[in-house]
């Protein structure tokens, strides 16, 4: 027996379910009953109960790629900031220097080789340096939608701004473009996405926005002309 | 304190409160969750007159280090008052008082934060009274577990309370500032409605065994209002999220 | 979230700096404003009961409360006409990772004396007005900031909440009767203002100038510096507030900037306290 609907927001503490084999994700054990261990969205995946959470922590697991910021270079290892809380190593042979000339305040794209005890380490051989675009943040829960299945959202993204994005599991997510007209409208678009995540039709919506900001842009630069 | 009780009445002839309450009702409440943008969860909570923000911050590195734990995370708690939320100003820095809360406030919040999924690493949960106005522990409390949910820490439950206290001989939920001064006795209590526990008891005053037994279950009444009102305001705060247009 | 305001090391990353630059130089910022447009401002008042004066103010997403207490105590010597005010400001750390629990740091002692020389300098208050008793019994004014949410420049809402607490503050009113000082019950006054400051802070990045910079921003900025104005449009205090070189020829842009900038705050002040000047 189930107690939930998935399209309604489930809080701590709410019973989901009363078969403890259903336990999954975001859930909880007690007395022989499944309960909500945070506020997201219930859904039933694979025959188990999980919380799809809407907000929180970046867990980092290998294989996820990370968008970080270098915050320390030493003799034979790098420090990279991953959005303020946690802190991942990049490692490289001593005499070899820094893979691509890495330098304090530099922004990389990188996959995560371990994540555990010992800390969160990454993979040298796949390592972007990124020299050019801007850098934003978002909830790391809301990362997953911003990719889309199968990469379709950030697909549309591309499509409509002409913008390339470097996507970190971890929240953080560098937006480039030929002209700051396609950046601010990616940049606005994925805002939509992180206000609006679990809401029916995204998509679509998020084409149309798009599709009137290349309008407006377009606007803005005929009145621009007249001003000048 | 005696005398002054006398002058005061803390019960009128037709049994109502100094705010016009009967005793076991609560003062007008408002809750909200998500209200401050750079912390990762956050509350504002208001009974009565009192008001409380409450943010969190975390899971984050630990500083110093040497207090990590192997195990799990841990958790800090600040409470803390406006200089100006009090009648007499209260001077800048943390006061004795402060410092207790504050840990009563903590030990109450790790009885439901699933501190083992986040080993070495350290939770922030700070109470920031602007208006005290009575009952501040468990508005803050209240507003802390919702501020904790709000940034998505895995959590049993959410924690609700508020405060039973005894004024001119009569038990009264949800005390007010007058009351608390001039009454006999304060019980703050924080519970786990899911589990029906306390996390959070204290006593100020006296009294009787029989007492005590009525005045929680006033407390746990009270309670199951609060926490209902808790979870309307965080599926609020998502329901925004998910469907603002 | 914020990027900047939680990375515990806050050396800038490099290419927000050459991007923002960059945008400065096409007339535009990361958070899509013109170089010199403010974030919106709002501002609330009497919000605090039991506070004498009291005011929430938001700037984009910087929010400030400031209360106000007031007691009678004595005179400085060297002042025996004239009450007295204090200013005090925490930076709250639930407002920011970046802000840690403890002691008012540099930064917090320095955003109280940025706003307590606004105050000052400008003779804000007319003090003389604060007396009860000359050289024995005066008014004091506690001016308590407390910064609820950083997300950047809280040097001007902490300005503009100051002196929005203060005009709308009541003093209760207290009087000498034979010899001793008693409360007038139910009296009250107003804060007798003479003049309305507001600050403006405006950063420098090489040839460029930008008013009330976001985190990133002021990460980024070569220097900043916070200018006070009068309603006269004097300017009544200076802070240089980061390293870094400000040209002596860009200082008449930063005064004509600033003057204009405050202009437009303090019309936002005076219509959200109902100060006709």
């Amino acid at each position: 027996m189930y107690y939930f609907n998935e399209k309604e927001i489930v809080v701590p503490g709410q019973l989901l379910a009363d078969d403890p084999k259903k336990s999954g994700p975001g859930t909880y054990v007690l007395g022989g009953k499944v309960y909500a261990a945070q506020a997201g969205l219930p859904k039933l995946r694979d025959g188990v109960v999980v919380v799809i959470p809407l907000k929180g922590p970046y867990k980092p697991e290998a294989g996820d790629w990370i968008v970080g910021v270098v915050t320390d270079v030493k003799p034979s290892s790098i420090e990279v900031d991953l959005g303020g809380y946690l802190t991942a190593v990049l490692k490289y042979p001593e005499r070899q220097g820094p893979p691509q000339g890495l330098t304090v305040g530099d922004v990389i794209y990188a996959r995560v080789k371990s994540s555990n005890i010992r800390g969160i380490f990454l993979e040298s051989e796949e390592m972007k340096k990124l020299t050019n675009g801007i850098i934003i943040s978002m909830t790391p829960a809301r990362i997953p939608r911003l990719i889309g299945r199968k990469g379709s959202m950030i697909a549309l993204l591309k499509k409509e701004t002409g913008c390339n994005f470097w996507v970190g599991r971890n929240g953080l997510i560098v937006v480039s473009g030929k002209s700051s007209e396609g950046e601010f409208a990616a940049i606005s678009a994925i805002r939509v996405v992180e206000k609006e995540a679990h809401s029916q039709g995204l998509t679509d919506r998020v084409a149309a926005l798009l599709k009137s900001a290349k309008g407006r842009n377009h606007d803005d630069r005929e009145q621009g002309d007249k001003a000048n | 304190m005696m005398t002054e009780s006398k002058e005061i009445k803390l019960i009128d002839e037709e049994g109502r409160r100094v705010d016009g309450r009967r005793p076991d009702e609560l003062r007008p409440i408002r809750i909200e969750a998500g209200v401050l943008e750079k912390s990762d969860g956050s509350a504002y909570i208001e009974v009565g007159r009192t008001k409380i923000f409450a943010a969190v911050f975390g899971p984050r590195e630990v500083h110093p280090k040497h207090l990590e734990l192997p195990d799990r995370a841990v958790l800090n708690c600040r409470y803390h008052m406006a200089s100006f939320s009090v009648d007499e100003r209260k001077p800048l820095g943390m006061t004795r008082r402060e410092i207790e809360l504050s840990k009563v406030l903590r030990e109450a919040l790790e009885t439901v934060v699933f501190l083992e999924e986040f080993p070495r690493t350290m939770i922030d949960v700070f109470v920031e009274v602007i208006q005290a106005d009575g009952g501040t522990r468990t508005a803050g409390i209240t507003a802390a577990s919702l501020a904790l949910a709000d940034a998505g820490i895995p959590m049993s439950d959410l924690i609700a309370a508020t405060a039973v206290g005894k004024v001119a001989g009569t038990l009264v939920l949800d005390i007010n500032d007058i009351e608390d001064k001039y009454g006999e006795a304060d019980m703050p209590v924080a519970m786990t409605p899911r589990r029906n526990s306390i996390v959070l008891l204290q006593l100020n005053g006296r009294m009787t065994s029989e007492e005590l037994k009525k005045a929680l279950e006033m407390a746990s009444q009270g309670i199951k209002k609060i926490y209902q009102l808790q979870i309307e305001a965080l599926k609020k705060r998502y329901s925004v999220v998910s469907l603002e247009e | 979230m914020s990027l900047s305001t939680k990375s515990p090391k806050t050396s800038p990353i490099k290419i927000m700096q050459n991007r923002i630059y960059e945008l400065l130089k096409q007339g535009k910022r990361i958070d899509g404003r013109a170089p010199h447009e403010v974030r919106p401002v709002s501002i609330s008042t009497s919000v605090i009961e039991k506070a004498d004066g009291s005011a929430m103010v938001s700037m984009g997403g910087t929010k400030i409360l400031t209360g106000i207490k007031v007691e009678t105590g004595t005179p400085y010597s060297d002042r025996p006409n004239e009450g007295v005010f204090t200013v005090n400001a925490e930076l709250l750390p639930l407002a920011s990772a970046s802000f840690e629990p403890g002691p008012p740091d540099e930064r917090a002692v320095e955003l109280a004396r940025i706003v307590d020389r606004c105050i000052r300098e400008s003779r804000a208050i007319d003090l003389e007005k604060l007396v009860i008793t000359e050289g024995e019994k005066v008014y004091m004014l506690y001016i308590d900031i407390y910064v609820l949410d950083y997300d950047g420049n809280y040097f001007d809402p902490a300005v503009l909440s100051a002196v929005a607490a203060l005009a709308t503050c009541k003093i209760p009113r207290y009087e000498m009767r034979n010899g001793k000082l008693e409360r007038v019950e139910g009296e009250s006054m107003k804060t007798p203002i003479r003049t309305i400051p507001v600050s403006v802070m405006i950063g420098v990045i090489q040839d460029r100038l930008l008013v009330d910079p976001s985190p990133m921003e002021e990460r980024a900025l070569d220097t900043s510096v916070i200018l006070g104005y009068d309603s006269d449009s004097n300017i009544v205090s200076i802070q240089k507030n980061t390293p870094g070189l400000l040209s002596l020829n860009m200082m008449e842009q930063i005064i004509e900037l600033g003057s204009k900038k405050a202009e437009e705050l303090r019309s936002i002040l005076v219509e959200a306290v109902g100060l006709g000047s």
